[in-house]
């Protein structure tokens, strides 16, 4: 990996991929695991993948877990809330750690950190040591944020949506791989002759050992920026080391961020909902036994493999030809369409229905997952890291706020609780209306002005101070670059250099 | 949910003693349309077990030795149609609490009460007994005994159980395994550390590059 001798050497890199002026490969080459932009792609959906599949590895055990430490249903309930609200707080803190550290720091020590929790699941004995090792194990679905941090990093305009959208969907895949995975594992070992309370416990170092290796491959084969690391780059002067309260201000005071938090909470919170109660669901409403339960959950969980990177696609293609304006309508239509088979789905009442509306549920849900981060790597350059956390906090808050209201104690059936959902789901996504861009504009009205460029919506984030210290260089490249967004075909800003087809870095 | 019909098709196999079998019935349970329901059934059995009211066993350790046969003050033909007899172990009602994968349900295909067989034998008149070692999967609960009596078509007859109608009398309680060994213990301990001090060796490595990089 070629690191930059200072700040003008850029002309001299060579990359892999073509790429704009801020060294963003501009093509997503699915199959290529050319360093940096590829393989930062692999590594990150890889490593969240793996905190995926730890994070809902206890569910479809349950059965025997909640035998060998005496659980009640109010145990097993209060553990799926713990599990996914440790990542509420967990992913806005990403987000700031992504800004100040680096993608590749911040994500490598954060799953390590957390891997003790899912090894420590094994020695579990009593409901409450269960809570908090799944609480703890939670807060490794914040490397959702340097997942998409990275990828907004590595990518440009043109494919952030479909790169956020594939990270993200092939990570979430690992909820749904895991009702797979931990059933077969565990059959393994106790066929081996393990007792069952024994191969349950034995059955959790796999995903913890994948999740420790995922790490290690980050940190030591991972790149933050196309450029380098951030630890050289702060060196070099390449890249300021940034001003936290400035960075975390300009986060606060943007409202959309905080709407979109609130609107992914009623797609990706809603996803984590289902991963925690569907397999339940049909086994109690359709009387299907467990095994068929745990397929069916699965089933919705890897819908994600096209689902959540179609959104992001979609949401890219529509920019293409419709801008920033497309995005926001895209989102709106695919999300509400999501509320409609959610009520939908409470509602129907025969076992081969319910499957296919969960099945079309489940695609609109998340491309809708995957549409959302295709706005927000537009929402703010300087507070790039902060907005995806708060975003992705929202999600974990959305799936806290619903299994509360919804689907605890025994104040709704799920079915009742299901069609509520959807009722929910269609009026917060209204919110998205709201959405203007002062440049680009929103659902219903065009840019504030003829005059207002993508510079001065992207500059507002820096004052004259820092401007003069040159600490925006980076945030004007990408408000060029960004001029994508108003839609009429006009391209990123080119590379300076020839496009060379090197195949190494 | 399930359409009701004529025959349960249980499809016990009638001379096999596996414990597998109790999984089996369970899940062959669970297939049955329509099913009996436990409010028809007369208790004509007479089941008694070894366990005192309150005792605490082990699984995997301690045994339960079960007595069972017809009910003396039941008249001869009663039992005419009986040709197996099952040992199950039952949940009390206090392990059935907030526990709906353990609930009890009239219409026995449905029924989850009773989840671990003891023994299953050809029904005969005189008492017989039989001594069970708690299988280890047996989780930590309150427990009573019960007995079916099935006719040839497999469907349930007429029972028996250890504990009253009320299932508040004469319960005792299983204390499980807790499947944890002193080496998953410390391997566990082991990797965990491992990961800690590899994240205190990151920052080393970004500290030292980050110092080297004056170059």
């Amino acid at each position: 990996m070629e690191i930059s001798q200072g700040g003008d050497d850029s002309y001299q890199k060579k990359f892999a991929l073509p790429v704009d002026s801020e060294h963003k490969s501009t093509e997503f080459r699915l199959f290529s695991v050319a360093a940096p932009h590829m393989r930062a792609f692999h590594l990150s959906w890889i490593s969240f993948f793996a905190c995926f599949v730890s994070t809902f590895a206890a569910p479809p055990l349950l059965p025997i877990i909640r035998d060998n430490l005496d659980l009640t249903a109010t145990d097993i309930g209060n553990a799926g809330i713990a599990a996914v609200s440790g990542a509420v707080f967990a992913r806005i803190a990403m987000g700031t750690a992504c800004d100040l550290f680096g993608p590749r720091l911040a994500s490598a020590s954060l799953t390590l950190l957390t891997a003790p929790a899912v090894y420590c699941t094994s020695i579990a004995n009593s409901p409450v040591s269960f809570l908090l090792v799944r609480f703890f194990t939670g807060f490794s679905l914040a490397t959702f944020v340097s997942t998409q941090f990275w990828m907004s990093s590595m990518f440009s305009a043109r494919v952030v949506g479909t790169a956020n959208g594939v990270a993200g969907g092939w990570g979430n895949l690992g909820g749904g791989a895991t009702q797979l995975i931990m059933p077969l594992v565990f059959d393994l070992i106790h066929h081996i002759g393990a007792t069952k309370f024994t191969a349950w416990r034995i059955a959790f170092f796999i995903p913890a050992l994948f999740q420790s290796l995922s790490a290690y491959g980050i940190f030591f084969l991972g790149q933050d920026l196309p450029d380098g690391n951030y630890s050289k780059l702060h060196k070099s002067g390449d890249k300021h080391k940034d001003n936290f309260s400035q960075v975390f201000y300009h986060a606060v005071t943007n409202y959309r961020g905080w709407i979109l938090a609130l609107t992914y909470g009623y797609c990706f919170g809603v996803e984590l909902t289902i991963d925690n109660i569907i397999a339940q669901y049909f086994y109690d409403r359709f009387n299907v036994n467990l095994h068929t339960a745990g397929i069916i959950a699965a089933s919705f969980g890897l819908a994600n493999l096209f689902s959540r990177p179609g959104g992001g696609m979609l949401s890219d293609l529509m920019a293409k030809k419709l801008g920033m304006r497309g995005r926001l309508w895209t989102l709106w239509i695919v999300q509400t369409l999501g509320g409609v088979f959610c009520i939908l789905l409470g509602k129907v009442g025969s076992l081969g229905v319910s499957i296919a509306v969960m099945l079309i549920f489940s695609v609109f849900v998340q491309a809708a997952c995957g549409l959302t981060f295709g706005v927000v790597p537009f929402v703010s350059r300087r507070s790039l890291g902060i907005i995806s956390g708060t975003t992705g906090g929202g999600g974990n808050v959305g799936a806290v706020l619903t299994q509360v209201i919804f689907f605890r104690g025994s104040r709704y059936s799920t079915e009742t609780g299901l069609t509520l959902m959807g009722v929910m789901i269609i009026c917060c996504t209204l919110l998205i209306t709201l959405i203007h861009f002062p440049q680009w504009g929103g659902m219903f009205c065009g840019p504030s002005s003829k005059t207002t460029t993508e510079e001065d919506y992207y500059m507002s984030e820096w004052n004259s101070a820092e401007k003069e210290q040159g600490f925006h260089k980076a945030s004007l490249k990408f408000s060029e670059n960004s001029r994508s967004e108003r839609g009429k075909r006009i391209g990123s800003a080119p590379t300076p250099n020839n496009r060379t087809p090197d195949t190494h870095v | 949910m399930a359409p009701a019909q004529g025959n349960c098709r249980i499809g016990l196999a009638i001379s096999t003693r596996t414990r597998t079998l109790s999984l089996a019935t369970i899940s062959f349970a669970h297939t049955c349309y329509g099913g009996v329901l436990f409010s028809t059934l007369p208790q004509t059995l007479a089941v008694s077990a070894s366990p005192t009211d309150g005792q605490v066993l082990k699984a995997g350790e301690d045994n339960i030795t079960v007595t069972w046969g017809l009910n003396q003050s039941f008249s001869d033909g009663i039992d005419s149609a009986y040709t197996e007899v099952k040992l199950i172990l039952c949940y009390g009602p206090i392990s059935q609490a907030d526990r709906g994968w353990r609930k009890t349900v009239d219409n026995l295909s449905k029924d989850k009460t009773c989840q671990f067989t003891i023994a299953h034998r050809t029904y005969m008149r005189d008492t017989q007994n039989f001594t069970w070692m708690i299988e280890r999967d047996v989780p930590t609960a309150v427990y009573f005994v019960r007995a079916y009596a099935y006719n040839s078509s497999g469907n349930e007859v007429a029972y028996g159980q250890t504990t009253d109608a009320k299932k508040s009398r004469n319960l005792f309680k299983v204390q499980a395994i807790s499947g944890r060994h002193s080496s998953l213990d410390i391997a566990s301990v082991c990797f965990s550390a491992f990961a800690l001090l590899s994240v205190v060796g990151f920052m080393a490595l970004e500290k030292r590059g980050r110092n080297s990089a004056e170059n």
